[in-house]
């Protein structure tokens, strides 16, 4: 397959990403793998599997751009934008109509309210912790014994939620471990933990101002029981994308191809 | 007594690498050292007692002695400056200056009291709502009262003494002043962290000795060419105390310029009008009440939403950054007037919670590109 390509690389506190798009804007592959504990090392990793994918080398990509939090790591970058720009840019690019978008990724969340031409008119992060993220659903899964990709399904089961007060980690575990103790099903624990995420969200959401459509990108997003409960705080209905996860490393290829274009 | 050696900016910088040390080496000499914790305490009265007044700021590090003894939302101010008292590192002040700004501060002073008995504590009240006859009649007692604690310390103070000190800090003040004018105007002369570096090295050096290293300094940069321009977003930074001016050149570093602030380590503290003739504490009385006031205080008709347009404005600013000590009451308080005012303004907005004696956490780092990527975005 021929070039010029243009990649966007997305290193984040749980997975890499990379995404290449055509002169065109098409997007051509995209790849996620896990970060482990060397970031340069995963940005490396990520990138080379998608080359692959696009049976292409090195010398195709045209420019990059690297996202994430690990974005200083990534060598051979054009250039290092947020994940908050390049969110946006990914989430507006499929869906012009998007005015909100909501991230949650691995160690943090973000809302970011857009005008109508894709421009972020405010964004809002989460404090310095990991409340409320997807590190956060890994933990209470691993605690509950139950598989991350079960973890919404079960939720939704659930006739009520349980009272969870706290999405600190920590004060979390150790509450769902009483819960526990109490008797309380691992389903409705879920829903409660589902519930403390969109409450948390609801508040960067409510700072930022929610338009829809409202796009949920970051892998949390795959999780239904986190997505209803997040519709139900906000008051609208979530778009997910095809590949939620992506969403930053598409914004990323995509700013990319429009600096080559200047 | 000049500390250090090199060029007025060097010196500014490395007083502020060892906030304390000046102060120490003015209290070896032999003169008395007064630590004070607000803009509002009259550094005048005490500087013509023959006290050095030095800002107590808090320093970097944990502070394992005061969490044991303050709650956990006392601000890091608070608790940072305790924690150096409770270990002693405080022990160079004869004399600490309190200002009824908040509750925090309010307790402080009393848990100062009873822990460091050998230090003697002044709490400065000045009124809550500024303006009005009865405001500037209830502070003239208070300074007058104040006076008197100070020279029950330290002997009679004399008018003369007083005016030769407003004189002094006027002519302070006039300089710092031309300094916002020139970052305002002459953007890419001086960066603001430096400027952040000569106002915070401004309470941590005798007023006589900062003064003789920013005369010439701020005429040099007067007549200086300008350097080209780096066409950065200019940012206007507004917020509580902020003596940590890491989150500043992080700022700059993110690919932004400070061009003003209304910190209280910053302009706000120098926003005092000039004093007008007579009696000395009088005179006092309408600076530190005609002062921009700080959001613990209440002017009637000053609306802080307004004003700070009118900065950012005047700033040419193209978005403001709110670096707001965690637990300052008085400040969150204002801060959603004043954002809605802004974004009423069209001024985009980002407010960050900050840990005044830690390092500047990466997050901060990560919102502060944004916030430039996004005012770059706008200005494309």
């Amino acid at each position: 397959m021929g070039g010029p390509y243009f990649a966007g690389v997305d290193v984040g506190s749980a997975t890499a990403k990379a995404v290449l798009v055509d002169a065109a804007g098409k997007l051509c592959v995209h790849v996620v793998v896990p970060s482990g504990g060397n970031l340069t090392l995963a940005a490396d990793k990520v990138l080379a599997a998608a080359l692959a994918q696009a049976d292409a080398v090195t010398g195709d990509i045209a420019a990059l751009i690297a996202t994430g939090y690990g974005r200083e790591s990534v060598a051979g970058r054009t250039r290092s934008v947020t994940e908050i720009t390049c969110h946006a840019k990914g989430a507006h690019a499929l869906y012009p109509d998007a005015r909100s978008v909501i991230d949650i990724g691995g160690q943090d969340s973000k809302a970011i309210s857009l005008d109508p031409t894709g421009m972020i008119r405010k964004f809002e992060m989460n404090d310095k912790c990991a409340a409320g993220t997807g590190r956060f659903l890994e933990v209470m899964a691993r605690t509950l014994e139950v598989p991350l990709d079960e973890v919404g399904p079960r939720a939704l089961t659930a006739d009520r939620p349980a009272k969870i007060s706290s999405t600190c980690t920590v004060f979390a575990e150790s509450e769902v471990i009483s819960l526990l103790a109490q008797g309380e099903t691992v389903e409705r624990i879920l829903a409660g933990l589902c519930l403390a995420i969109s409450q948390r969200v609801n508040s960067l959401a409510t700072r930022t101002g929610m338009a829809p459509r409202v796009i949920m990108t970051g892998g949390v997003a795959k999780n239904t029981g986190v997505v209803r409960a997040i519709e139900k705080a906000i008051g609208f209905p979530l778009t997910v994308p095809e590949e939620p996860q992506i969403m930053g490393a598409l914004g990323a290829a995509l700013l990319a191809r429009a600096d080559a274009a200047k | 007594m000049v500390s250090g050696n090199g060029t007025p900016l060097e010196v500014f910088t490395s007083v502020c690498d060892d906030f304390y040390a000046t102060a120490r080496a003015v209290a070896a000499s032999g003169r008395k050292v007064a630590g004070y914790f607000c803009s509002y305490a009259p550094q005048e009265l005490l500087h013509a007692a023959g006290y050095f007044p030095v800002r107590a700021l808090g320093r970097p590090g944990g502070t394992p002695r005061a969490d044991q003894l303050l709650q956990a939302y006392a601000c890091s101010l608070a608790r940072s400056s305790f924690d150096a008292a409770l270990s002693g590192e405080f022990d160079f002040m004869d004399l600490v200056v309190f200002s009824h700004t908040c509750d925090t501060m309010q307790n402080l002073a009393d848990l100062w009291r009873s822990s460091r008995p050998n230090q003697r504590v002044i709490i400065v009240s000045a009124p809550s709502v500024t303006a009005g006859a009865a405001a500037h009649a209830y502070y003239r007692k208070v300074l007058g009262d104040v006076r008197e604690q100070i020279e029950a310390l330290s002997g009679p103070i004399s008018d003369d003494a007083i005016r030769a000190s407003i004189e002094l800090y006027a002519r302070h003040r006039d300089l710092i002043q031309r300094l916002y004018t020139l970052r305002r105007e002459h953007s890419e002369r001086l960066s603001g962290q430096d400027l952040l570096a000569v106002v915070t090295s401004s309470v941590m050096m005798p007023k006589e000795d900062h003064l003789a290293l920013l005369e010439p300094f701020v005429v040099e940069l007067e007549a200086a060419a300008d350097p080209a321009p780096k066409r950065l977003p200019r940012v206007f930074v507004a917020g509580s105390v902020c003596q940590n001016m890491g989150f500043i050149t992080a700022l700059e570093e993110a690919g932004c310029m400070v061009v003003d602030d209304d910190l209280c380590m910053g302009s706000r503290s120098f926003s005092l009008p000039d004093a007008p003739a007579g009696d000395p504490v009088d005179a006092l009385v309408e600076m530190y009440l005609g002062r921009r006031p700080c959001p613990a205080f209440h002017t009637a008709g000053f609306d802080p939403g307004a004003f700070l347009v009118e900065r950012a404005r005047a700033a040419r600013a193209a978005g403001v950054v709110f670096l707001l000590t965690k637990f300052c009451d008085p400040w969150f308080f204002d801060y959603p007037h004043v954002n809605k005012t802004l974004e009423a303004a069209g001024i985009p907005g980002l407010l960050v919670e900050v840990e005044q004696n830690l390092p500047v956490p990466e997050q901060f780092r990560t919102r502060a590109e944004a916030f430039v990527e996004m005012l770059k975005a706008k200005a494309d």
